[in-house]
């Protein structure tokens, strides 16, 4: 097949049934949007879980009776850890105060004891430390004999691993779908071109005319039409994440400590070189299908 | 029909192969006892035997529904033969794969007379579409489409819509897209069956002019006003059989169809 002559005629098609193609771009622009919409979603979500997972925080709960020497040889200990960037001491007083301060039950806490809250030690470890590091210096500090307990918010991370997977199995789901409409929405379009130039088709037969030959510009058409839906679904998002990023970003950094962030290079090709791919598919699909040469 | 004739070399289908000397001797197109049934008990050809030598022009002729199209029809391979050969340049093209039948059709020129050009392409588009398929370049393509247009006498009117032109130019057109690839054979079905007698005659000459150059023409009309006006050879077709007339109706006795048919 001549790939220069397939493009001029692809062109021409394009150009005499552009009606047809831009409502369907129109169409799977939205299905491409709402797969970018999920994509980034996941990829905010996976940053938030990034961020949060690299500045970790431990606390250790202390024992009521812990000796003020053990206490402080376990922070000798931890200050001289390299993962370690801050070790602050906070008292059954101090816990009680920052807890009625932060509390907000409904109810009248004032009477409650210090005794009520254990001592503790609370361990800021320096960026960049993985969770899994965290988990391994957690578990090494509980066999101290100062330490009731240990918090490392392994549960708080799990919750959001749990969400991470649900929400890319959503995208995964999704993008399921928006292949199968691609391949339905295009492969319906293509069989519309078909019968509309059919006299075309049967004149390039008469005169000779491979099958690759009559092919060729359709499968081109589809790959198009994938591509510009694809890219118009996400100059979209693009436009959207400019409009809404700032007012969205200080919210979120005071609820997460992170910012919004858009979908990445190798995402934005994937989506734009998905689209163009699938569209071919779906059009070499129905073209076979539909056009008996 | 010889002398200074040009006999071209074909690609013989398929891509880059050419016919050998004694392919070029032979007759270009042969019929061996050819049946073709549409209906188990009523065979809409029966034993058609005919040979057509490089060069000739040759009238079929037949009342409607006789058989002309269905004859065509087995040389381009729309439709395969159910018994018997047919032989173009010395291959059966009955036993082509289908992948064959394209590399076949680009030795054909095929006219129809409802013309079966675009209508919202331009006359060049038209034209231009029997080389593209060729992956001929557009420098040569522009050369031979402006070429094969003068020839059908529509110099300069490429940039023109078809849905523009008069039914007689929209066959120039059809014809120009015919022979712009320089088949070695140029099939027409009733090219003239739309067109007005007038019309008909500058079309038939036009045909001439190009069986002139030693393309081989095969002329299927029904209109014998148009066939008594030449004396080419005629074979007509009648209830499936052929019967051939050397020169023309009029030296047959009688003039009507039915008089040549057995």
């Amino acid at each position: 097949m001549d790939m220069k002559s397939a493009i001029t005629r692809a062109r021409r098609g394009l150009r005499e049934e552009r009606r047809l193609y831009i409502v369907a771009v129109t169409s799977l622009a939205v299905a491409f949007l709402c797969l970018g919409a999920t994509l980034l979603g996941v990829t905010n979500l996976d940053a938030a879980a990034t961020r949060w997972g690299q500045s970790g925080r431990i606390t250790l709960f202390l024992k009521d009776d812990a000796d003020p020497q053990d206490i402080a040889q376990l922070r000798v200990v931890l200050e001289g850890l390299s993962d370690v960037n801050e070790v602050t001491h906070v008292t059954p007083e101090q816990a009680r105060a920052s807890f009625l301060e932060e509390a907000d039950v409904g109810a009248d806490l004032s009477s409650l004891p210090s005794e009520v809250f254990p001592a503790s030690l609370e361990v800021t470890l320096v960026q960049g430390v993985t969770r899994e590091r965290s988990e391994s210096i957690a578990t090494r500090l509980a066999q101290f004999r100062a330490v009731s307990d240990v918090e490392s918010y392994r549960s708080w991370f799990q919750k959001l691993d749990h969400l991470l997977w649900g929400a890319r199995m959503l995208a995964l789901g999704l993008a399921l779908l928006v292949m199968f409409c691609v391949v339905a929405v295009i492969g319906n379009t293509i069989r519309l071109a078909v019968a509309r130039r059919r006299q075309e088709i049967e004149v390039m037969k008469l005169c000779g005319a491979t099958n690759g030959f009559v092919r060729g510009p359709f499968v081109l058409e589809g790959m198009f039409q994938g591509f510009a839906s694809a890219l118009l679904a996400v100059l979209a998002l693009l436009a959207g994440y400019l409009a809404l990023h700032e007012s969205v970003d200080s919210t979120l950094a005071a609820l997460t400590g992170s910012r919004v962030v858009f979908l990445g290079a190798w995402t934005l090709l994937a989506l734009l070189a998905g689209g163009a791919v699938i569209g071919a598919i779906g059009s070499a699909v129905s073209v076979r299908r539909y056009l008996s040469v | 029909m010889q002398g200074t004739k040009v006999v071209r070399p074909f690609p013989f289908f398929r891509a880059g192969a050419r016919a050998s000397q004694p392919q070029l001797s032979k007759p270009i197109l042969v019929l061996e006892d050819v049946y073709k049934f549409f209906r188990p008990d009523q065979p809409t050809l029966r034993g058609v035997g005919l040979s057509v030598e490089r060069g000739e022009f040759l009238f079929i002729t037949g009342p409607s529904g006789a058989g002309k199209s269905t004859l065509l029809k087995l040389i381009y391979r729309e439709l395969g033969v159910d018994e018997g050969r047919v032989l173009f340049c010395g291959r059966d093209i009955g036993r082509l794969t289908d992948k064959s039948i394209p590399f076949l059709r680009r030795n054909l020129g095929i006219v129809f007379q409802d013309f079966r050009i675009i209508d919202h392409w331009t006359v060049f588009e038209n034209v231009a579409v029997a080389l593209e398929i060729l992956s001929m370049p557009q420098r040569l393509i522009r050369s031979r489409v402006a070429e094969a247009l003068e020839r059908v006498g529509l110099a300069g009117r490429g940039p023109e819509r078809t849905s523009n032109l008069s039914g007689g130019e929209k066959q120039r057109v059809a014809v120009a897209r015919a022979i712009v690839p320089e088949p070695a054979l140029i099939l027409a079905d009733e090219p003239t069956g739309n067109l007005d007698p007038h019309l008909a005659i500058d079309i038939l000459t036009l045909f001439e002019e190009i069986n002139s150059t030693g393309t081989t023409v095969l002329f299927a009309t029904h209109d014998h006003s148009l066939i008594s006006k030449r004396d080419h050879r005629l074979i007509a077709i009648d209830e499936g059989r052929v019967v051939e007339a050397q020169q023309g109706l009029k030296h047959w006795p009688g003039s009507g169809i039915h008089t040549l048919v057995g």
